[in-house]
């Protein structure tokens, strides 16, 4: 009988694929994809910084003058690192791309290595798939192995993006520099993978897996920074791991021994992570976790001020991110600015819309990076709001009740006024960086500054919050979409001789460079009005429809 | 003065793609009374809800809450009722005593001293972060939150999931104060043993559709009672009795399943000497497995939110 010969002589065991190898293809299927397209806007970076250089910089005479002015200038070593052969498309190629390449990899890193593991575990999956047949242990290792191939579908689309730019005979990459350029650019993906797995066992969250994670960027971008800056202190490069990235010296001066502590880094990381995934429950913290707390009911008075005590913690690690960058730019903008005057990278600056000179010009361009850092605080309003319903937790609110145009409006209204704080403490804080250095550029012009930033953000708060209305399990694609392809568009376009109309569809090419010229109120009306517009429809369509879960 | 009606229906549908999560509900529940609101997964519990709260809009039909469109004026009717949904979600990071204040205060009126009461009877450590509680002190903030406001109506959609039998025990008897305080309870559950000591009223549904509305009592005569009897010499063929619709002998005892009156019954026992007569009435979980008994496997498969 059948049934004797199944009690007798069990069949091999049923999962012939055993638990592991679920987790390995779980963490694979949802990274390796993401990883591959991060590989291809970084190879797009590179690609375009490559060519635009080949365009704009034709005869040895201009990149000679390029390298006069940047080579040896410590400022924008501090900002984007070393730049060392100017006068060639190499050089140029890893200045203009390398640190965006490397802090956008290490984002992305800690961001898929804590959803993966943390946030999978304060969803309850982790749990699950720890019925089958593994150990917490194994399953993290098994969870390393898909991250790593993540981050070799990132290496493997930028190296094969760079080796085909490279054999273009102006640009003139081998095809070994090629390949280790783009181990390079895998390097710092590849470390904050492993950062994020260790805080994903030290922390009691994902956010706070993540928010631990980005203060050891934050921390390493600051030492590189400090290191580069050209006060003496250069031996620092060897303590922070983006310092490490800095050292390999892709495709100018290749220096493959700083592979080792970024290897190392990596491994010593991943093992770590490892031994205290076995060594806690699921679901706990390695660190203290504080789970009782004397109750503050200072904000708790209704929506708003619920919203208010929700974003508090995000919106201070970005005004602290603004007011860091503020600070840094105004320290930098005279010395930096006093390179730029009269050399031919005022071409550079010209193209991008500064046409001043000196500092201003200089805080022109580079108050392009507040820009971004204000538009992605605007992302990550929406992308909050969007949480809250997705997860569930709108519903006890519209019950309560709390009408949902209350809701959504509360939580634009708190958008922007963090946005505008944003603004205003980036040029409060850029204009007290340029007194220490008696700069001389007023404190109106930079926060005029400072609020020039304001609409494009703004703008970009308003599309969302139309997704959200309209199509709200798309909102994050379409936020980050639009933040991204901006980015992109100026990147690629601010340096190169884009299309016009391209170049229009970037919220920041939008935005007039200030303070190196006036702001243009008219167009940031235009934005805003866009925002807004936005707004309305998006709160008609959120009014209407029913309440979607994830 | 709101309407002697608190919820009302007229054709409430809703459509998901080509599914039929909830077709041409007619429902009325008067003020003060306690609805049980039952069927399997997927079989349009939790629609129905979220069409009442207006968290989802219908593709046919209305609902009012005391006469109040759930729609068009969907938070006047709010405020007239608290909700526990059978998912807990709430703010990881406020505490337990943080979220009741939330709470409190965006529903407007809050009875404090029975607030404090619940806590104890619950015996919920509202000093804890919501990310730190299991999922049955979740549930118990929510239910805190929903009978602390002292509201018309509650809506409860499976609020003891989760939660201990003792606890289940402490949520009937605040059901039954809310219920002796005039408070209308709309309680959607699968404790059929819970909706069976509460409820006036029983709603049952099946596949998205109101297969049987009425109290227990009206069910069960809608449905069969056992009959065991015992004679005294040889049990006599009873199978052709009006209203007996089975009928097992063995030697001296006889096992029936009546419907209807037990009338012709008992006139046809009148030859025989009966020397024990045992009868049991449905419980609504019996009547319950008979109902979905009838339906086809597949009914109970779409599990639509």
């Amino acid at each position: 009988m059948s049934v004797d010969v199944a009690l007798t002589a069990p069949a091999p065991a049923p999962a012939a694929r055993s638990g592991h190898s679920v987790v390995f293809d779980r963490t694979a299927r949802k990274s390796v994809r993401s990883g591959a397209v991060w590989g291809a806007i970084f190879g797009v970076v590179v690609a375009s910084s490559a060519v635009s250089y080949t365009r704009i910089y034709t005869t040895q005479a201009d990149r000679d003058a390029l390298a006069k002015a940047f080579g040896s200038n410590h400022a924008a070593a501090a900002l984007f690192g070393p730049a060392p052969q100017l006068q060639t498309v190499a050089g140029f190629t890893v200045f203009k791309s390398f640190m965006t390449v490397m802090i956008l990899g290490a984002l992305w890193g800690l961001l898929t290595s804590t959803r993966m593991l943390r946030g999978e575990e304060d969803a309850g999956r982790w749990e699950l798939l720890l019925t089958g047949r593994t150990t917490q242990r194994r399953a993290t290792v098994d969870a390393l192995g898909a991250l790593a191939a993540a981050a070799g579908a990132l290496w493997l689309v930028v190296a094969v993006i760079t080796v085909l730019v490279g054999r273009s005979s102006q640009v003139g990459f081998g095809a070994g520099p090629s390949l280790y350029f783009a181990l390079a650019q895998a390097a710092a993906p590849a470390m904050f993978l492993a950062v994020g797995a260790l805080t994903s066992q030290l922390a009691a969250s994902r956010r706070q897996a993540a928010t631990l994670a980005g203060w050891v960027l934050g921390a390493s971008y600051i030492l590189r920074m400090v290191a580069d800056a050209g006060v003496g202190l250069h031996g620092l490069i060897w303590f922070t791991p983006l310092g490490w990235v800095e050292e390999l010296q892709p495709l100018t001066d290749p220096h493959p021994a700083a592979l080792v502590p970024i290897v190392a880094f990596t491994l010593v990381v991943s093992a770590l992570a490892v031994h205290l995934a076995g060594r806690r429950d699921v679901g706990a913290s390695t660190l203290p976790d504080r789970t009782h707390a004397r109750p503050r009911l200072g904000l708790l008075f209704g929506n708003v001020g619920l919203s208010i005590r929700l974003v508090r913690p995000v919106v201070i690690a970005w005004v602290v991110a603004l007011a860091t960058t503020g600070v840094v730019l105004g320290l930098i903008a005279e010395q930096a600015g006093g390179t730029i005057a009269g050399s031919s990278v005022q071409e550079v600056f010209t193209r991008l819309g500064a046409s001043g000179t000196g500092a201003e010009a200089f805080l022109g361009v580079s108050f392009l990076i507040v820009a971004v850092l204000a538009s992605f605080m605007a992302a990550g309003q929406v992308t909050a709001a969007r949480t809250e319903e997705a997860e569930g937790r709108l519903e006890p609110l519209v019950v309560a009740p709390v009408s949902r145009v209350a809701w959504l409006g509360g939580r634009v209204v708190v958008g922007v006024v963090v946005v505008a704080l944003g603004g205003i403490v980036a040029g409060l804080c850029t204009w007290l960086g340029t007194e220490t250095q008696n700069t001389g550029v007023g404190i109106g012009t930079l926060l005029e500054a400072g609020l020039n930033v304001v609409p494009p953000a703004l703008c970009l708060l308003g599309l969302g919050m139309l997704a959200l209305g309209v199509w709200p399990r798309g909102t994050s694609y379409v936020v980050y979409g639009i933040l991204g392809w901006s980015l992109l568009i100026e990147i690629v376009g601010g340096v190169g001789s884009g299309r016009r109309w391209l170049l229009d569809t970037s919220l920041f090419h939008q935005m007039a460079a200030a303070p190196a010229v006036h702001p243009n109120w008219t167009v940031n009306a235009a934005l805003l009005a866009i925002g807004a517009a936005g707004v309305l429809v998006g709160l008609a369509w959120f009014r209407r429809r029913d309440i979607q879960g994830v | 003065m709101p309407s002697d009606v608190a919820v009302r229906t007229e054709g409430l549908s809703k459509r998901y793609g080509s599914v039929d999560a909830l077709a041409d509900l007619d429902l009325e529940v008067r003020r003060g009374e306690v609805l049980g609101y039952l069927g399997p997964n997927g079989a349009g519990k939790t629609t129905t809800i979220r069409l009442l709260l207006a968290t989802a809009r219908p593709t046919r039909g209305r609902a009012e809450i005391f006469g109040l469109d759930c729609q068009r004026q969907s938070v006047e009717a709010h405020r007239h009722l608290t909700y526990v949904p059978g998912d807990a979600n709430l703010w990881p990071t406020l505490t337990g005593a943080e979220t009741l204040h939330l709470l409190g205060r965006v529903h407007g009126s809050v009875d404090e001293a029975y607030r404090d009461e619940l806590v104890g009877r619950f015996e919920l450590d509202v000093d804890k972060k919501v990310r730190a509680y299991s999922k049955g002190n979740r549930q118990k903030v929510l239910l805190i939150a929903a009978l602390m406001c002292r509201p018309d109506l509650l809506v409860l959609d499976e609020p003891t999931s989760g939660l201990d039998p003792l606890m289940e025990q402490e949520f009937r008897r605040t059901v039954a104060e809310a219920k002796q305080r005039g408070q209308t309870v709309f309680l959607s559950s699968h404790i059929l043993s819970e909706v069976e000591a509460l409820c006036d009223r029983v709603a049952i549904l099946r596949d998205g559709r109101l297969v049987e509305l009425g109290s227990l009592d009206e069910m069960r005569h809608l449905s069969s009672l056992e009959v065991e009897l015992t004679f005294a010499g040889a049990a006599p063929d009873l199978s052709t009795v009006p209203g007996v619709r089975s009928a097992q002998t063995d030697g001296r005892v006889a096992r029936l399943e009546v419907s209807g009156s037990i009338d012709p019954l008992l006139k046809a026992l009148e030859a025989s000497e009966v020397t024990q007569l045992l009868s049991r009435e449905p419980s609504l979980e019996e009547l319950f497995l008979s109902l979905y008994g009838e339906a086809a496997p597949s009914e109970a498969a779409s599990d639509v939110r």
